[in-house]
């Protein structure tokens, strides 16, 4: 295992500072930031940020993407995330989804979707999670029946996020009856639209009260053969891989750095207290050191390097990070805070205590990850 | 490749054995002696001045080698520190002996009377490392609303012998009136001051940390990989496990944020790299002490066992140089006062020396 320290190139770094004047016009002052990537849904603003060619930047040109690297899309990802811009329509699609078309897909299937994709237009939710299947992904029970032209899909998808405003989500099911001691054959990866007869999508109301969450229903919903990602029966490694793409970026760390910006601001200057400045210092240290990991990995991801350790080892650190910048915030600002009153700091504070659980849960629990890092450090 | 031979150099002569016998005697001639002839104490000295050459980046390398192998020796003092201090000012580096420089400690006296042909010095420093074992003690003193750097003698000096929880040597110096000949004082140059002085000391320690952590890792690795418990290596118990990536995480934070941090110095290192560094590691030093010390058992808890000596370290390392309280606190008051626009294009500077 190994993480190099690595420098932004005189093209990226202004890169970085396109994005910010974007983002410098595109926000006002006052808006209230999102808290990560799932933070708010505007398929306006995901429109305009593909017209400036930063949604599917990663996928090649025929397909409508721009052929820049991953750390020219981390770059993008983490000046979105740390301005609190609203991604919530298009990341799934942006980050894992379109790679996963673009790796697995048919010539047709990347015509179909990747263009809308990139243009910011087409949007992906993720069916992988059952009500008995959660961290033991390969147990689920949803499945595909073979028939004629396609297949049938039964089978119920849970914390499926955004399934109310998305387009189509990738359904990860049985194709084949589960073998004793070979649970991992058998899956495959269907892509499924949410529009589609026999979806029933019905709302799993979020902590703090949103609708984020949707329990999807399938009942014998038909899926056209040319709807199959990839081949029938890789579905577990496919998945497990587009996991593995998912982890490390940095989205894994600063979904919660807006709080601590509207921290500074509430208590920036000379007034600032000794107790106040730790958390600040600690924090902004941390921050510095988590990105430089974190930007390792896309530099080893275009090395052509598989750092599958790395990734997880960044999405276990990151995300408890970001967990604890909330309850360390909250100690020194000693307030009592509820959503919708006070200030700005105030406001996120009561949104990140309320959904910053999640974070140590999607994608890989934080208990999944460490199994799957301790094995690669071991070996 | 100065890494690849001085870490040839530390297999040889500081085994654990060798590490345990230092830690009664409070230093490793040989290995002095072999560091030396090498060059290596004065990495990052100019060869123009008597040092080796190389950069900080170098010296923080060869000071993360010297980490992993608990090095009893002034490897950080010598060059970054008091190498630094003397060729700024165009003093000789000594010959006979060890180099050590003082880092001026809140409760130190130093004061420089006279002038040039009746220098004069009387001064009070603490915790200097290995200051009784050193031929030199560098330092800063005020002189008349300037700054000097002064070689001082330790010969001349009465030591009162201390130590860290390592039992590295950390004594306390005095001088009393004592004459300085003209060539051991020099007028401090624009930059060279207590701050440049504290920040090259904290990436120093910093540096030896990330090495001590490394190789906490992998002994943590390999003891749980080894020792079978219900029937299996403890390795695969999940508990076990959760404490080997913190181990690595910390480790990797450590060094990455002390490999950006060394080698963006141009030539000085930057107050937020170090103080992010310092920091960093000062609490990685912590949370992986604490889980490599509840993954081994009471075996890490034996003297012999290489463990502890890499842990002692660490829990002194942390505090020497500013404490990761310390750090978060002063760069916490930069950042409040930079303000909130400020503080995301700081966090995302990383590395810009390639």
């Amino acid at each position: 295992m190994q993480f190099g320290a690595t420098t932004l190139s005189p093209a990226e770094e202004s890169l970085r500072a396109e994005v910010r004047e974007f983002l410098a016009e595109q926000l006002p002052p006052d808006h209230r930031p999102a808290l990560g990537f799932a933070g708010r849904h505007d398929p306006g603003f995901s429109r305009t940020l593909a017209a400036r060619g930063w949604v599917g930047m990663a996928l090649p040109p025929e397909y409508g993407g721009h052929g820049r690297s991953a750390v020219e899309r981390f770059i993008v990802a983490e000046e979105l995330l740390s301005a609190g811009a609203p991604i919530g329509a298009h990341f799934v699609a942006d980050r894992q989804t379109g790679p996963a078309l673009l790796h697995y897909g048919t010539e047709e299937q990347r015509r179909r979707f990747l263009p809308g994709i990139a243009a910011g237009e087409i949007y992906f939710s993720l069916g992988m999670s059952e009500p008995d299947s959660g961290s033991d992904l390969a147990s689920v029970r949803t499945r595909a029946t073979k028939v004629d032209g396609g297949w049938t899909v039964t089978g119920t998808k849970v914390w499926t996020s955004e399934a109310h405003r998305n387009h189509f989500f990738a359904v990860l099911c049985r194709t084949s009856p589960m073998e004793e001691g070979r649970k991992h054959a058998g899956l495959s990866q269907l892509i499924v639209d949410l529009q589609a007869p026999g979806v029933r999508i019905s709302p799993i109301p979020f902590l703090d009260g949103s609708h984020h969450f949707n329990e999807v229903a399938l009942e014998d919903v038909f899926v056209p053969d040319d709807m199959v990602l990839g081949e029938v029966g890789s579905g577990w490694r496919q998945v497990t891989s587009e996991l593995a793409y998912e982890r490390s970026g940095p989205d894994r760390w600063l979904s919660t750095f807006p709080v601590l910006r509207a921290f500074v601001r509430e208590h920036a200057g000379p007034a600032v207290a000794d107790d106040e400045a730790t958390v600040i210092g600690r924090f902004a240290a941390r921050f510095w050191a988590i990105r430089q990991l974190s930007l390792s990995v896309a530099r080893a991801l275009d090395a052509g390097e598989a750092p599958a350790v790395e990734a997880a080892l960044v999405k276990e650190v990151g995300t408890r990070f970001e967990q604890d910048l909330v309850e360390a915030l909250r100690v020194a600002a000693e307030t009592e805070v509820d959503q919708g009153t006070g200030t700005l700091f105030q406001q996120l504070l009561a949104e990140a205590v309320l959904t910053s659980p999640k974070v140590t849960l999607q994608g890989g629990t934080t208990e999944i990850l460490r199994s799957v890092a301790a094995k690669g450090l071991g070996s | 490749m100065l890494t690849e031979v001085a870490t040839g150099v530390f297999r040889d002569l500081c085994t654990p054995e060798d590490v345990v016998a230092a830690e009664t005697s409070g230093w490793s001639d040989r290995l002095w002696a072999a560091l030396g002839s090498s060059g290596f104490p004065y990495v990052s000295v100019p060869e123009e001045a008597g040092g080796s050459g190389g950069d900080v980046a170098d010296a923080c390398a060869l000071l993360a080698v010297a980490g992993r192998f608990a090095a009893p020796v002034p490897l950080a003092e010598a060059g970054l520190l008091g190498g630094w201090l003397l060729a700024a000012a165009g003093l000789e580096l000594p010959v006979d002996g060890p180099l050590t420089a003082s880092a001026g400690r809140p409760d130190d006296v130093v004061e420089l009377s006279g002038g040039p042909g009746a220098w004069r010095l009387t001064a009070r420093v603490h915790r200097v490392p290995w200051g009784g074992r050193s031929a030199r003690v560098a330092l800063l003193a005020p002189a008349g609303g300037r700054a000097c750097v002064v070689s001082a003698p330790t010969a001349a000096a009465r030591v009162t012998p201390g130590r860290n929880l390592a039992a590295e040597p950390r004594d306390a110096l005095a001088w009393d009136d004592v004459p300085l000949a003209d060539e051991t004082v020099a007028s401090a140059p624009a930059g060279v001051d207590d701050d440049a002085l504290r920040l090259r000391g904290a990436l120093g320690r910093a540096a030896l940390i990330s090495g001590a952590l490394a190789r906490v890792s992998e002994l943590t690795l390999r003891y749980t990989g080894e020792r079978e418990q219900f029937g299996r290596p403890i390795a695969r118990f999940q508990a076990v496990q959760a404490h080997l990536v913190t181990i690595a995480e910390e480790a990797q934070l450590a060094g990455l944020a002390v490999e950006v941090a060394a080698r963006n110095a141009r030539p000085e290192p930057g107050f937020f790299d170090v103080a992010s560094a310092k920091a960093v590691a000062g609490e990685a030093a912590t949370v992986a002490a604490r889980a490599s010390h509840q993954a081994h058992g009471a075996i890490g808890m034996t003297k012999e066992y290489e463990l502890g000596q890499l842990t002692r370290r660490l829990w002194s390392w942390r505090d020497e140089f500013g404490s990761e309280r310390y750090w978060n606190r002063v760069l916490g008051r930069r950042l409040a006062d930079a303000g909130a626009d400020e503080l995301w294009p700081r966090i995302s500077t990383g590395l810009v020396n390639a």
